[in-house]
């Protein structure tokens, strides 16, 4: 299977790259969740929006808007 | 024929400052032959004094063909055999050993440390024909005439030979993992696609390039978390001054803004007013890696860049040599002279003669030790010729910070003062020097700042002026510079302090890193994807370290140099087998890599018309002239397309246009100087640059 954003081979839904950018979005939602009251949309839209925030980190973001995943 | 003592130096400099200390009138003749300078001086007996040019031979594969591994057979031989741009290497060699025939003494005067050491004994061995074992050797760390006339009245009777054999087993350990792992990498990449593109790798080279990747891939990935910080300002004596509340990190943001609704506009009394004095010591003098961590946060001179303006001062004798670990300097250097030396400069004379005055003189030291060499400091010396502004800063720098470590110790004082709003503290801080000590000798290089407050006594009431939220985020973790990258190479122990710099320009060279923020490619992720699933053991940090560190003991004869090449070999082997096996796969995978990269050096930025496409240099089909267009051109989009100079290079610059916001490129054609360009037609620069010629 290929990652859904770079078209390299995929450990899940990601090349391990990515997936590692996955799996600290979702970690950190909790954290976000628990600072505000924030919904997983909006979170998303932050984390795009921040300068901060690591580019593979952005492109799941993206992805994960366009595919409506909630 | 007259005899003489034929003494080897590193480089014609030094050559150069050695004749002129050992002549007896000061006045040696320099001699030409085919381009090589040496210079006869005459002092108890004639001696003819050539230097080398650095390094005159290396290791090269024994026999057979350049595009095959492994290959594990090696010998050493002039430069010129292996190199392509070293042609002159040979005539070097030839007039070393037409000099050495008719010479009766041998003198080995390269720098002492490995490197020095090991172009000696090259010399001696090959181009001298085996004389390794009857030359002497003179150590000094500076190149003022007392310490040259002193090494050479008092040489070592025979060469470091320990110090060799581990530049020795160094040079050729690099080469095996150098040779090796580069050819594996640049022929599966030229096998599968037929181009020849030059990648490397080496024992080094591919753990740094790891751990950075570690770096990015942690910057990459990174998602911040908010927090809270609450701001605040006082008012005391008509002066504004900020204060700190007591938590610097509040996580969730109800809780900000209740403590700033708590807070606002109220009246806070002073609880206590802490007074704390703090002992600063002086700082130690500069070994290459400290002076290389100065130079860059203070000048933003690259490692690589301070070492050889270190190296010219060093020639000049102006400063000792420079390649030193040592924190250490021994009173044999006599302080007390330099200082007085230095005392005829105005700018060091106020500070020199206040040293001076010290009933005694005793530096503080670091815990650093080199046996070779003390730590970096000023000779005394002034410069002979104009020095350049670089070399003018990192000069006084080291001037600065050799008077400094003489010092007292600095005092500071400190306050902090607790009020508390409600239930709520803030504090209030205070900085200032009572005593400057060792600091009014390194000014202006001295990085402290003041914070004057007014007196404050417990129970004063002051009025806290304006409460705010601010609205904070977690940061990914900084970016290497070269000169953090450096020390980091250094903590972890891989390279040595002669190499590191050269490695770091070694990855930006090849483009596997880029920016002075490093930034890690594409292809630089993709070369350590490859060896990580292919040689995992060639990039370990920590295989490295331990090879590293057997390597220091042969310095101090407990390990021998056939040990660590057979370890050497035995960890390669397996890797390269199980790299070629897969070398089709990895030659895909590499190609890929080099067009994605050497796509991306086309890229110039968002196309300014269609706002989705992007912006690249092209190459016409039918013309092959080339221009920048529109990558929706393809999908029939965008026809945006902009002429570009035919002659010369012409590449992205990253940077826009201060006018007009359009990304700039950088031109330029052979032999003249490279000038940026902006594509956009209607520039208003250009404009403007128009308009006086229509006038």
């Amino acid at each position: 299977m290929k990652c859904r954003i770079c078209s390299k081979e995929a450990v899940k839904k990601y090349c391990e790259l990515h997936e590692k950018a996955y799996r600290n979005i979702l970690q950190k939602y909790e954290d976000w969740r628990r600072a505000t009251t924030i919904s997983w949309r909006e979170y998303l839209n932050d984390i795009l929006k921040n300068p901060c925030t690591g580019s593979w980190a952005k492109e799941v973001a993206e992805r994960l808007i366009l595919d409506g995943d909630s | 024929m007259v005899k003489y003592a034929l003494i080897i130096t590193e480089k014609p400099d030094a050559a150069r400052r050695i004749a002129q200390a050992l002549d007896r009138d000061g006045k040696p003749k320099k001699v030409e032959e085919n381009g090589v300078p040496y210079f006869l001086a005459h002092r108890d007996r004639e001696l003819v004094v050539v230097p080398a040019l650095g390094h005159l031979y290396t290791v090269i594969h024994e026999r057979g063909r350049r595009n095959y591994y492994p290959v594990f057979n090696f010998k050493w031989a002039p430069r010129h055999l292996a190199e392509r741009g070293a042609k002159q290497i040979r005539t070097w060699v030839e007039t070393i050993s037409k000099l050495a025939n008719d010479a009766e003494d041998f003198i080995a005067a390269c720098d002492y440390d490995l490197e020095g050491s090991l172009i000696g004994y090259c010399i001696l061995k090959y181009a001298c024909e085996n004389k390794e074992s009857i030359a002497k050797r003179m150590k000094f760390s500076t190149l003022m005439k007392s310490e040259l006339e002193k090494a050479y009245e008092k040489p070592f009777p025979q060469l470091n030979f320990s110090l060799i054999e581990a530049g020795r087993t160094r040079h050729e350990v690099d080469w095996l993992y150098g040779v090796n792992l580069s050819r594996a990498l640049t022929l599966a990449a030229r096998r599968w696609s037929g181009r020849y593109s030059t990648l490397s790798t080496g024992r080094v080279q591919g753990p740094t390039l790891k751990f950075l990747i570690g770096r990015e891939k942690d910057i990459r990935s990174f998602v911040p978390t908010p927090y809270w910080a609450i701001k605040a300002e006082t008012e005391i004596k008509k002066s504004t001054y900020e204060v700190e509340y007591e938590r610097k990190r509040i996580e969730k943001k109800a809780e900000a803004d209740a403590i700033v609704r708590a807070c606002r506009g109220k009246i806070g009394k002073v609880k206590e007013v802490r007074v704390r004095k703090s002992i600063q010591k002086p700082p130690t003098p500069f070994d290459i890696g400290t002076l290389q961590t100065e130079a860059y946060s203070l000048f933003g001179y690259t490692p690589r860049r301070t070492l050889g303006i270190a190296q010219r001062l060093y020639l000049d004798a102006l400063i000792s040599y420079p390649r030193t670990s040592s924190q250490k300097l021994p009173p044999i250097i006599d302080y007390k002279k330099i200082l007085n030396a230095l005392s005829k400069e105005p700018a060091y004379k106020k500070p020199a003669s206040k040293l001076l005055e010290k009933e005694e003189l005793k530096p503080r030291e670091g815990a650093k030790e080199d046996p070779a060499h003390p730590a970096i400091y000023p000779t005394g010396n002034l410069p002979e010729r104009t020095l350049s502004d670089p070399e003018k800063r990192v000069w006084d720098l080291v001037i600065r910070r050799f008077m400094a470590v003489f010092g007292d110790k600095a005092i500071k004082q400190s306050v902090k003062v607790r009020l508390e709003v409600d239930s709520h503290s803030f504090f209030l801080r205070g900085r200032r020097i009572l005593k400057e000590g060792w600091m009014q000798f390194y000014n202006p290089y001295v990085r402290t700042e003041e914070t004057l407050l007014p007196t404050i006594k417990e129970g004063e009431i002051i009025l806290l002026k304006q409460v705010i939220r601010d609205d904070k985020f977690t940061n990914p973790p900084p970016r290497y510079n070269p000169s953090s990258l450096l020390k980091k190479m250094e903590e972890l122990g891989i390279g040595t302090k002669a190499t590191r710099a050269d490695i770091i320009e070694t990855l930006y060279s090849r483009g596997y890193v880029t920016d002075e923020r490093i930034v890690v490619t594409d292809l630089g992720f993709d070369i350590v994807d490859i060896l990580s699933k292919c040689a995992p053991r060639v990039i370990s940090v920590k295989l490295t370290r331990e090879l590293e560190k057997k390597m220091e003991l042969i310095q101090n004869n407990n390990e021998k140099r056939e040990n660590i090449l057979l370890e050497a070999v035995e960890q390669l082997k397996p890797q390269l087998e199980q790299f070629k096996e897969k070398e089709g796969p990895i030659g895909e995978a590499l190609s890929n890599a080099i067009k994605r990269a050497r796509m991306q050096e086309r890229i110039i930025g968002d196309c300014p018309t269609c706002g989705t496409g992007t912006l690249m240099i092209l190459y016409s089909r039918k013309t092959s002239k080339r221009f920048i267009g529109c990558t929706n051109y393809f999908k029939g989009i965008c026809k945006t397309s902009f002429p570009l100079p035919q002659r010369g290079t012409v590449k992205p610059m990253g940077k826009t246009c201060s006018s007009c916001g359009w990304p700039l490129v950088r031109a330029q054609i052979r032999g003249r100087r490279p000038w940026r360009l902006c594509f956009n037609p209607s520039c208003p620069l250009k404009e403007e640059r128009r308009k006086p010629n229509e006038m």
